[in-house]
């Protein structure tokens, strides 16, 4: 058990940049998740703490021993891979077991182990299978199974998930939740699904283009996103991002969205990001109505209806109550919820308070 | 519809037809030599030509592998032939996997890759004079090592470059993983990339020992008596001056048939699968 620190960590690829500054804490015992874009370098970040990349400058961290000169054994730390990296030619209870037959753990205690472990993640029954003869999800719990059988001081988790049937991912996502918190094992966890990185962290660092654009709870990185990157990142469907101009407070744009109240805040290029549900829609001649516009699309998902407006060239998603009546081109009025607004300017992509 | 079924019909018969012709032509030679081996001189040369031995008789083996030393061409054709392969085997994994995985500045891995295979480029008999020299400086002239070293630097780069291929098409994560689950990059070596190897060592093992076991030119040159000499050369010594002793020839050719064979049946399956191996992902 341990923390994981970075400090300044840089990683080139010859002339390309994929982690630049890095400077990063994760907490011992703590669920991180790294979430970004493919190619936002979070991948490398992870593979760095594994050992199965050198730092190009910066240190690296895991509980007070500096590791960048490490070799990966030494290291102590677990990994699942995204294509689970199972040994093909090793039967089930062999991949398994494979971390303490290289640390000649006796045999008697090591299949006892391993039928431990294999009970956890419910693969008992399947021990003397060989990979290719398990589903996509049995192997998952093989590679699962094969990472917290020792207990390591870090787990290093690549989306895991990510090649699962739907309706699996969301099991599993509740599975792993559990057992992190029950093995109490710092994790560093990759992805770049929003809902698994809300579901699942304590802490996400939303990462593009090798930097972390920020840091924070699933709650802050949601209600409070510092950058028009996180913004647009985060939330599903995504927040709508209006571009216009902000003058003494009062933001404009061409589809005649129209917003007041923002402060004094005067932006020449301003975006204004508002999510669907913060939308609400009002009766014709409310005073409270900051766009009226066409129906673009009527969606019923269920829990609620997605309503999407034409406004001018951009399109806006409103997440309207599930009993929501309208018709394609059918004129609707909208306000955005007081102070669930946001504004960011466009040059910097930065948030501006007001 | 019936117009397509029937030049399926044709093309398969094609297709038989023309397996049928390079079967015989093939195997024929090798039947040939088979029959030839149990006749007497004289049924070799008759005329309509006797296809199937009318008097067998064994004396071909007795003369080639009781009376003349075929038994010990044949023990140092399996003693070089092998050595060759163990050697090219275990080194050219060595550096294949090196080629295949360690990481080099610049274009230095295709460098390096390029210059081990340009070694393949000259006709293997520019080398024999300065290797006949070498050897000669050495003392090794007509000695087993001599064939072995002369064998395994032609066989070796062959071997490097196809269990390069076979390396690289190994997911790097498996040798990742093992690394991360606590073994050293050797072991990940052992433990996991070699047993999925498997199939390319196979391959590169009988292409080295095909090439050895058959091969003439140099063997000619560098051995002189039986201490060292081979089986073709052995084979070729039976064409003399005055006679061509073409039962001996054919007995101990249909011999030296015999290891390949085995060792080809038993391996083929990883054969098939070694050489189309990187031919079809997936």
């Amino acid at each position: 058990m341990a923390s994981v620190v970075f400090q300044d960590v840089v990683k080139k690829f010859g002339t390309f940049t994929a982690v630049s500054d890095l400077n990063l804490e994760v907490r011992d015992k703590e669920f991180l998740v790294l979430l970004g874009p493919s190619g936002c370098g979070k991948t490398t970040t992870m593979r760095m703490v594994a050992g199965l990349e050198e730092v190009t400058a910066g240190e690296i961290f895991i509980g007070s021993d500096p590791v960048n000169d490490v070799l990966p054994k030494y290291r102590d730390v677990a990994m699942v891979f995204q294509s689970y990296a199972l040994y093909p030619h090793l039967s089930v209870a062999d991949n398994i077991g494979y971390p303490l037959k290289i640390r000649k753990v006796p045999q008697d205690k090591m299949r006892q182990m391993v039928m431990e472990v294999a009970r956890r993640v419910e693969l008992d029954g399947l021990l003397d299978r060989l990979p290719k003869q398990l589903s996509g999800g049995q192997r998952q719990r093989v590679a699962l199974a094969r990472a917290i059988i020792r207990t390591p001081k870090v787990f290093l988790m690549d989306e895991p998930l990510s090649n699962l049937d739907a309706k699996l991912r969301v099991q599993m996502r509740a599975e792993l939740k559990h057992l992190q918190h029950e093995l109490q094992v710092t994790t560093i966890y990759v992805t770049h699904d929003q809902i698994e990185a809300m579901t699942l962290a304590h802490r996400v660092a939303v990462m593009n283009k090798g930097v972390i654009e920020q840091l924070g709870t699933p709650k802050e990185i949601y209600n409070d996103p510092r950058t028009l990157f996180v913004a647009g990142f985060i939330g599903s469907p995504p927040m709508n991002l209006i571009d216009g101009e902000v003058k003494d407070g009062v933001f404009t744009s061409f589809g005649g969205v129209r917003v007041d109240g923002l402060g004094s805040a005067t932006v020449a290029s301003a975006v204004l990001g508002v999510r669907p549900e913060d939308i609400h829609v009002l009766p014709a001649g409310s005073e409270k109505t900051n766009i009226v516009a066409p129906i673009y699309s009527v969606e019923l998902t269920g829990e609620s209806t997605l309503v999407t407006l034409r406004a001018g060239a951009a399109l806006l998603t409103v997440r309207a109550d599930k009993n929501f009546v309208g018709d394609f081109d059918q004129m609707v009025e909208a306000g955005f919820a007081p102070g669930r607004v946001f504004l960011f300017d466009r040059q910097s992509q930065d948030r501006v308070d007001f | 519809m019936a117009h397509r079924r029937k030049s399926i019909g044709i093309q398969r018969i094609a297709a038989y037809a023309a397996i049928a012709v390079a079967l015989v032509v093939t195997l024929f030679p090798v039947y040939w030599i088979a029959a030839n081996s149990f006749k007497y001189d004289i049924d070799i040369f008759s005329i309509p030509p006797q296809w199937v031995p009318a008097n067998p008789t064994s004396k071909h083996y007795h003369a080639a592998f009781v009376e003349r030393p075929f038994l010990i061409y044949a023990l140092n054709s399996l003693i070089i032939a092998v050595s060759t392969t163990l050697v090219s085997v275990v080194f050219g994994s060595l550096a294949g996997y090196a080629l295949a995985r360690f990481q080099y500045p610049g274009r230095w891995r295709y460098q390096i890759s390029f210059w081990i295979l340009s070694t393949r480029m000259m006709p293997p008999i520019v080398t024999i004079i300065p290797l006949y020299i070498a050897f000669n400086h050495l003392s090794m002239l007509n000695t087993k090592p001599a064939v072995i070293i002369a064998y395994t630097a032609f066989n070796l780069p062959f071997a490097t470059w196809m269990m390069k291929s076979y390396f690289q098409d190994l997911p790097v994560e498996l040798e990742e993983a093992a690394m991360v689950d606590g073994d050293t990059r050797w072991g990940a070596f052992l433990h996991v990339a070699l047993p999925l190897a498997r199939p390319g060592l196979a391959a590169t093992a009988i292409f080295c020992l095909i090439i050895s076991w058959n091969e003439f030119l140099l063997a000619l040159i560098l051995t002189l008596t039986e201490r060292s000499q081979t089986l073709p050369i052995g084979i070729a010594g039976r064409v003399t001056q005055y006679n061509t002793y073409w039962g001996e020839i054919s007995a101990a050719g249909f011999t030296a048939c015999i290891p390949i064979m085995i060792f080809a049946f038993v391996v083929q399956k990883h054969l098939v699968r070694g050489i189309s191996f990187g031919a079809v992902k997936g």
